[in-house]
């Protein structure tokens, strides 16, 4: 340590671009190091756990996010008014948008993430592949360019070996991607890729790679400091999908030998090194029943389920993503990470996963969260709050620990339990049954899991619908007192002096 | 007294003894459930108590047992729900939507006698359908809105000419 640098100082003051659980999540970080908040929120959101969280907090907007929490001039013109010297923004949103990191840079406010450069790389997903081949990161067998005329496809599609699957360059979310089981299908199916590319993304460039069959989706946790430091923060495993999202992730996963873990391990801090990304990253990957791996992203943000690695490695993510924002060299803990225990996450979303995942939209009622060893809860919600439409139905998330992949499984079950949501449909007791499935506990983990057994799931309510009615007549014949025969929803307000005690600081006479 | 609910579009009839305690002794397994000063209910299965949880939200009841979640709607028998003014149920003769919403069935006409808990109405709000029922026996003496139309909390939907 004999030279002679600036030390670095942590920021006074940050603005989270976010709402729900995740900024509710960066805001804890921030006060964790001392930090005071700005929050932005729009009209809907007026009373939600976020806004009341945060120091400051600023209106920007009508529901709909393009008017709102996508509107990069209005957040930026806050974090001027406010003089919040960084943004950290969360995931989703604006938050892999190169536009607003460079809106950030051009107005002199630190960008909690990675530059806009690397972001615009791993936007594209054919620009993203050449450079990590180059890297020497396996990749799926496939195009290393944007294919034009059809013969090309075709060329490379009998080279892979059919099922092949055309994918949009400006890809995700399942958007122009189409699987081709034979040669005859090639053509039409390179055409509707191209048209569904245009209109979702503005952008008709695809590319054809191997479709792999019965895969798992592995990911690792990355992390760069501006001093040339990068690691790799181990697993996660995330195949428990539904309609291409993740619904339940673990690490470790069962899939993943040591020895295998040091290969993926060294391959993400590859990527990572090739893109010259600075800070919280996630590098996504395909693993096939052989144990062959592939490169499929890089997702350039904290991660929805990045408390599982919180968990097992004993770190705090989000608060080290704002140290070396601020411009401190990566923290001991995670230079020398490890794993300890096992650690499980569940989404819980508003949906009715008994008909097709339909969103549920109502007021929370009731609201009563889990506690105990081993369990956390990262919630965007109250008792009161109110689940329209306009936001992605995720309600919660529900993680545990446990010494060893048994006892976090059993842990999760009894959490889920515990669990309380009324006014709402949501998905804890599916949850409950898909950590307790015996082909989950025994590791059979695939991408079509939720498929495979889960086609025609009803919660079985009809078990308890005498005693369902009983209760119900029961609390309708006590409870008509209050004003509109609501006054049962007196008896179960919780209060928690952490959510609605407005911001603090320790060591500040306020 | 007997309490109706509607669930998954099937009107359900169950009757409480008492306004303590439900029992169904007719099953295999007779279900026997408390409420506890304070509103709390609790669901006795053998030596185990469980809790349930339950609430009230105007025209809907929402239940939870052993992570099952079931949403009845009521017939609405009480013209006081959140819509409605304190003055509604000073006057048993007009019949208010409890919300605003929509009228998708006139169950009665003009000139119609009633029975004590006849269903009158179905309006639809917040995409769920809510059967207004009759408060006491009378006949109808004015139908103010017709089946499609949008109604509010402050005409009546029904207006009542009370027997006797």
């Amino acid at each position: 340590m004999g030279e002679r640098i600036n030390m670095p100082k942590l920021f006074d003051k940050v603005l989270v671009a976010n709402r729900g659980e995740i900024a509710v999540r960066v805001i804890r970080a921030c006060r964790t190091l001392g930090i005071k908040t700005v929050t932005i929120y729009s009209t809907a959101d007026r009373y939600a756990a976020h806004t009341l969280m945060g120091d400051e907090a600023y209106e920007i907007g009508p529901p709909p996010p393009l008017e709102s929490y996508l509107c990069i001039e209005k957040i930026i013109d806050v974090a001027k008014r406010s003089g919040a010297q960084a943004i950290h923004p969360g995931y989703g949103f604006l938050s892999e948008n190169p536009a607003f990191s460079q809106a950030c840079r051009d107005n002199g406010i630190v960008f909690i993430g990675p530059s806009p450069e690397a972001i615009k790389l791993m936007g594209n997903k054919v620009e993203s592949r050449v450079k990590m081949a180059g890297a020497g990161v396996p990749l799926i067998p496939g195009m290393k360019a944007a294919g034009n005329h059809i013969d090309e496809f075709a060329k490379v599609a009998s080279e892979a070996g059919y099922p092949v699957l055309i994918k949009a360059a400006a890809g995700g979310g399942g958007k122009g991607m189409r699987v081709v089981q034979k040669p005859e299908e090639l053509q039409t199916a390179v055409e509707g890729a191209r048209r569904e590319a245009k209109s979702a993304f503005g952008d008709d460039t695809v590319y054809l790679e191997k479709y792999i069959i019965n895969p798992r989706h592995i990911e690792f946790q990355v992390l760069a400091d501006q001093h040339g430091t990068a690691v790799h923060l181990f697993e996660r495993e995330c195949s428990i999908q539904r309609r291409h999202q993740k619904i339940v992730e673990e690490t470790p996963s069962t899939a993943v030998t040591p020895e295998l873990r040091k290969q993926m391990g060294e391959a993400a801090v590859a990527v990572v090194k090739a893109a010259n990304y600075v800070n919280a990253g996630t590098v996504e990957f395909l693993l096939d029943p052989t144990g062959k791996f592939y490169f499929l992203e890089m997702n350039t943000r904290l991660q929805v389920e990045h408390p599982i690695t919180e968990l097992v490695v004993g770190v705090d993510l989000a608060a080290e993503q704002i140290r070396i924002a601020s411009g401190f060299p990566m923290s001991e803990p995670f230079r020398n990470a490890s794993q300890r225990g096992h650690a499980i996450e569940c989404r819980i979303y508003a949906e009715d996963a008994g008909n097709n995942f339909m969103p549920s939209i109502g007021k929370i009622l009731l609201y009563r969260e889990p506690t105990g060893p081993g369990v956390r809860v990262d919630s965007g919600i109250m008792q009161g709050s109110e689940v329209g439409i306009d936001y992605d139905p995720i309600l919660a998330k529900l993680i545990v620990w446990g010494e060893n992949r048994d006892h976090a499984r059993a842990r999760m079950i009894r959490a889920l339990q515990e669990y309380k949501i009324l006014g709402i449909r949501h998905s804890i007791k599916y949850l409950a049954e898909i950590v307790a499935h015996p082909k989950f506990a025994s590791g059979e983990t695939y991408t079509d899991f939720i498929p495979r057994n889960f086609a025609d799931w009803n919660d079985g309510a009809e078990l308890h619908l005498e005693a369902a009615l009983a209760a119900a007549a029961l609390v309708n014949a006590n409870g008509k007192g209050g004003a509109g025969g609501s006054g049962q929803n007196a008896e179960h307000i919780s209060y928690n002096p952490w959510l609605t005690s407005g911001a603090w600081r320790i060591g500040e006479a306020q | 007294m007997i309490y109706e609910f509607i669930h998954k579009g099937e009107t359900k009839a169950v009757e409480l003894k008492d306004n303590r305690s439900a029992t169904f002794p007719g099953t295999d397994k007779p279900v026997q459930i408390e409420i506890m000063p304070g509103g709390r209910l609790f669901h006795r299965n053998g030596d185990a108590t469980r809790e349930i949880f339950a609430v009230v939200d105007g025209a809907k009841t929402y239940v939870d047992i052993d992570g099952l979640l079931f949403e009845f709607a009521t017939p609405t028998q009480d013209v006081s729900g959140p819509g409605g003014a304190a003055g509604h149920m000073a006057d048993p003769s007009k019949v208010f939507a409890p919300m605003p919403g929509k009228v998708v069935k006139l169950m009665v006409k003009e000139g119609d006698k009633v029975a004590p808990k006849q269903h009158l109405v179905i309006v639809e709000a917040m995409k769920m359908e809510n059967i207004i029922v009759a408060h006491g026996a009378g006949t109808v003496k004015k139908v103010n809105f017709t089946e499609g139309q949008q109604c509010d909390t402050e005409t009546p939907i029904i207006e009542l000419e009370p027997a006797e």
